[in-house]
């Protein structure tokens, strides 16, 4: 996935078409940050630590699950893969990391390796007072209290179009594409949603137009040439994530090293 | 044949036990039985099944009528789907649809107004809720005094429309809008303004906020889409760098309030290139705004307004765009038309004046016409609260007694009149309603495009059909009435027409300019600008009854309880406030306690910028009691030709 900030307004969109799609719970006081349970995380960012006013700029960076593969494609081990005792978190073949809610005993350790803070608890169960029951989507289950949830890139719309596409007759379901609900719902069209292992997509192939104004949420092995990434890798696991960033303020990219 | 001991018989079932666990464990049966078990315990709800269907619908809150598509299991709606991306907020509408507190059937007042508590109300039915009003109608029209019927619109929209006209034919000239993009530019300049943003090659915004929720959102999301890929330039004037302001071409911190200022500086400038608009004496007063004059005033660079006023004058099409804010609009009349006359200046074809083409006038009974005469007009809402009377007040989907900067005054005129709310969650106006008429989502209604594509909610119906009903049980005037139901006129209604031209009145902003002076001028009692801030999806407040907009706010906006203002770093520092304390802010009206201040040099010196929608008396338990509602300390001078408080810049001390 990539996500243009320079197009993104901060409208709320995808956080609320997230939370539909996903029956995100309904709490007592959802605006409570350290309990709430969220997919995405609608990060308002500023640059006025080393600005002052009028030098100022301000930005939203759409934050999810940044699908991470750590450094071996082939052998993905996401930070957040590996510590779980119960293999409740996992990498598919379409590299999308999953999470089965009903197989978490809640233990946490993903959510604290997660580098990305990604990974929300369930502190309550949720409350879908009245009639909001109503608008739960069969295909995403109610996580019970006590579980760890995360974003997995809408998955089960995937399933969905898989089915359709069987339905009428496709046969090969690799072929399948989808669009995540975020995706759908941004009025201008930050995000673009793709494979990136297929160089023709309009997602590697926007990627490859956009070198100068791509990146990646703190990774700071990015800005370094080849050999240094090999060497730092040998000692390493780095996330090395799957959502990529465009945007044409250097200030944005910056703050995004470590310090 | 050899016997089989008891020994083996012992192994074989043993083996028999051990493969049958053995396979029970990989079967994944444990695995589910604890799912299900934990499902059990935790009383889990399992959302049931059904067959997937998409509705089809048009979202007419505005001219765009972007195509929605709603995705169906059975008989339940899931998710909202547009289908070429456009609006923001259609995403709430399933939350407004299935809200757990949504009212179900008409309400009548039981216990003591401007209580919380659902028991303040008891279920009625519309046969008697509409004819205990019509009784009071026809009492009060009988003698007379229909003038003492008024109403408070939320939107231009039909049923909107039907409440003006049932009002004119009671003989009452008070139908009012609450302030808005379209209420306050009508006011202002006769007409709204229609901006071609689609064909424009120089936008110059004075302070509207264009993509945090201005105007009609998702023409102007599409619109900047479009920009982006022309080069269309955006300059964006506003003391806050907001969003709009950071992603602008072109941002001009200006001091707050001073806009119109602005706009009267670019003029002179233009003036001197030949250019004219508006009379002798409104370009009098423009003679008198020098660039060196308004960069004083402004705090912006003669350069700056210099490069600006030549850019604008040689663009293509250009347009100068009025109306501060996102949501929550608020722009003085004077400032309206002094950013409308550049367009005239340069001849913009972008900038067209419209109507809304009304249901007509309706024919005046003899009682009508004689309470028509005596009838006390007022120039817009907040003038009508703050001066006007009335004894029967139908309030069509707003909540003045929130967004109003008078809401403590209609608070106590509402005590005693008969107040009828049309709304579908009980909002702070609607505590002190007599009648609560639930109203419908836009999936609920039909559109001009076909029928609803969901049914009404329980007894939930039109507003319009109940504003045709009651009036069909009024004597003076179901005449008027020819209707059976909204549905008949929602093809009809609402086309655009042609407004006259704008009366540039220099007595009104000659009179604007002398009191911006007043307020500008660094007071010893209060040192500070407060202006608002908005999160587009909570608006001016009307997103703050869904859970899911609450997910989304950030924590340096509110959270946790405590709502947070922003504060230049070097203001803070003089004022001795660090980050994250707690402090009152006190203007001459009166004190918002305990919020958060949070340092950011996003804000210009000398200025608080408060979020707008946060301190709802009511309107659901989501949204009830989160905050302050700054419209409480804000300014109140009324303007005379949109009689709406100019409230956006208010000064304001903090303990
Ligand atoms: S972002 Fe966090 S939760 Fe997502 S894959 Fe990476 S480590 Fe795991
Ligand atoms: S991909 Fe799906 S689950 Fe992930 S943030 Fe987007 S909408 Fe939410
Ligand atoms: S929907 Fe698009 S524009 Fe709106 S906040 Fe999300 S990414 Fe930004």
């Amino acid at each position: 996935m990539a996500i243009d900030l320079d197009k993104c307004t901060g409208c709320g969109a995808c956080a609320i078409a997230c939370a539909q799609e996903n029956n995100m719970p309904i709490f007592e006081d959802d605006s409570d940050i350290p309990k709430r349970v969220s997919f995405l995380e609608l990060m308002k960012v500023t640059n006025d630590r080393d600005a002052k006013y009028p030098d100022v700029e301000v930005c939203y960076i759409p934050k999810m699950c940044q699908q991470c593969e750590g450094n071996d494609p082939k052998n993905p081990k996401p930070p957040c893969v590996s510590v779980c005792p119960v293999v409740a978190t996992d990498v598919g073949d379409d590299g999308i990391v999953s999470q089965v809610w009903s197989r978490c005993i809640g233990c946490r350790y993903c959510q604290a390796s997660c580098p990305y803070e990604a990974r929300a608890f369930n502190w309550w169960k949720p409350r879908y007072e009245g009639d909001f029951k109503n608008s739960l989507n069969p295909e995403v289950s109610i996580a019970s209290r006590g579980t760890v949830v995360k974003c997995q890139f809408c998955s089960h719309i995937w399933k969905r179009e898989r089915d359709r596409a069987v339905e009428n007759g496709v046969l090969d379901i690799n072929a399948v594409t989808y669009t995540p609900a975020c995706v759908a719902s941004c009025p201008t069209k930050a995000f673009v949603f793709g494979d990136l292992n297929d160089p023709d997509s309009e997602l590697c192939r926007l990627l490859e137009k956009e070198k100068d104004r791509k990146f990646r949420l703190v990774h700071t092995i990015d800005e370094k040439d080849e050999k240094t990434r090999e060497k730092l890798m040998h000692i390493k696991n780095f996330p090395n994530p799957k959502v990529y960033y465009l945007t044409s303020k250097a200030w944005i990219r910056e703050m995004m090293r470590f310090k | 044949m050899k016997k089989i001991e008891r020994k083996d018989f012992l192994k074989i079932g043993g083996g028999a036990v051990l493969g049958g666990l053995t396979g029970y464990v990989f079967s994944g049966a444990p695995f589910l039985g604890m799912q299900w078990l934990f499902e059990w315990t935790q009383d889990q709800h399992v959302p049931p099944g059904g067959s997937e269907s998409y509705l089809k619908t048009l979202c007419e809150a505005c001219p765009d009528k972007c195509e929605m598509s709603i995705r169906m299991i059975g008989e339940r709606a899931v998710k909202i789907e547009t289908s070429h991306s456009g609006c923001p907020f259609g995403q709430n509408a399933l939350q407004l649809l299935y809200h757990a507190e949504r009212i179900d059937a008409p309400l009548k007042r039981t216990g003591k107004k401007g209580t919380v508590k659902a028991s303040a109300f008891e279920r009625v039915s519309w046969e008697s809720a509409l004819k205990d009003i019509s009784v009071r109608m026809n009492k009060l029209i009988g003698e007379k005094k229909g003038h003492l019927i008024a109403g408070i619109n939320k939107d231009y929209n039909l049923s909107a429309a039907l409440l003006d006209r049932m009002l004119k034919a009671a003989g009452s000239s008070s139908a009012f809008y609450e302030p808005s993009l379209k209420s306050l530019t009508q006011a202002a300049l006769g007409g709204y303004v229609d901006y071609d943003f689609a064909n424009t090659d120089y936008i110059l915004s004075f302070g509207a906020r264009l993509l945090e929720g201005w105007g009609s959102p998702c023409a102007m999301n599409r619109a900047f889409v479009d920009w982006k890929k022309k080069g269309t330039k955006l300059v964006h004037v506003d003391t806050i760098r907001t969003r709009t302001a950071s992603i602008a071409d072109q941002w001009l911190p200006i001091k707050p309030g001073t806009e119109a200022v602005l706009a009267l500086g670019i003029a002179n400038i233009l003036k001197r290139m030949g250019r004219a608009a508006g009379g002798y004496d409104w370009m009098a007063v423009v003679n008198a705004y020098t660039p060196e004059k308004t960069a004083e005033i402004t705090g912006l660079q003669v350069k700056q307004i210099e490069e600006v006023a030549n850019a604008f004058a040689r663009a293509r099409n250009p347009i100068a765009v009025a109306g501060r804010g996102g949501k929550g609009v608020s722009s003085s009349s004077a400032e309206i038309m002094a950013v409308y006359a550049l367009n005239a200046m340069v001849g913009s074809r972008g900038a067209v004046l419209k109507r809304t083409a009304g249901l007509g006038e309706p024919a005046l009974s003899a009682n009508a016409a004689a309470s028509l005469r005596e009838a006390k007009r007022h120039a817009g809402l907040d003038d009508f609260i703050k001066n006007g009377n009335f004894e029967i007040l139908f309030v069509n989907e707003a909540d003045p007694l929130y967004k109003s900067a008078y809401g403590a005054e209609l608070e106590g005129k509402l005590e005693t009149a008969l107040v009828v709310a049309v709304t579908p969650l009980l909002n702070d106006t609607a505590l002190y309603a007599d009648y609560v008429f639930p109203s419908l989502s836009f999936l609920e209604a039909d559109t001009s495009a076909g029928s609803a594509p969901l049914k009404p909610y329980r007894k939930a119906i039109h507003a319009g059909d109940a504003i045709i009903g009651l009036a069909k049980m009024v004597d003076d005037i179901k005449g008027s009435f020819p209707w059976n139901a909204y549905v008949d006129l929602v093809k009809t209604y609402g086309a655009p027409i042609g407004a006259g031209g704008v009366n540039y009145n220099a007595q009104v902003l000659k009179e604007f300019l002398s009191s911006l002076e007043k307020t500008l001028k660094a007071s010893e009692e209060f040192p500070l600008s407060l202006v608002p801030v908005e999160l587009t999806f909570v608006g001016d407040g009307d997103g703050l009854a869904f859970p899911f907009v609450l997910k989304s706010i950030d924590e340096k906006t509110y959270s946790q309880g405590k709502l947070w203002v922003q504060i230049n770093r070097d203001t803070a520092d003089r004022e001795g406030v660090s980050e994250g304390e707690r402090i009152d802010i006190e203007s001459s009206r009166g004190e918002i306690g305990s919020v958060r201040a949070h340092l950011t040099d996003t804000v210009a010196p000398d200025t608080i910028a408060v979020p707008l929608g946060f301190g709802h008396k009511a309107y659901t338990r989501y949204a009830r009691d989160k905050g302050v509602n700054p419209k409480e300390i804000m300014a109140n001078d009324i303007d005379p030709l949109t009689g709406a408080a100019n409230w956006w810049l208010t000064r304001v001390k903090i303990s």
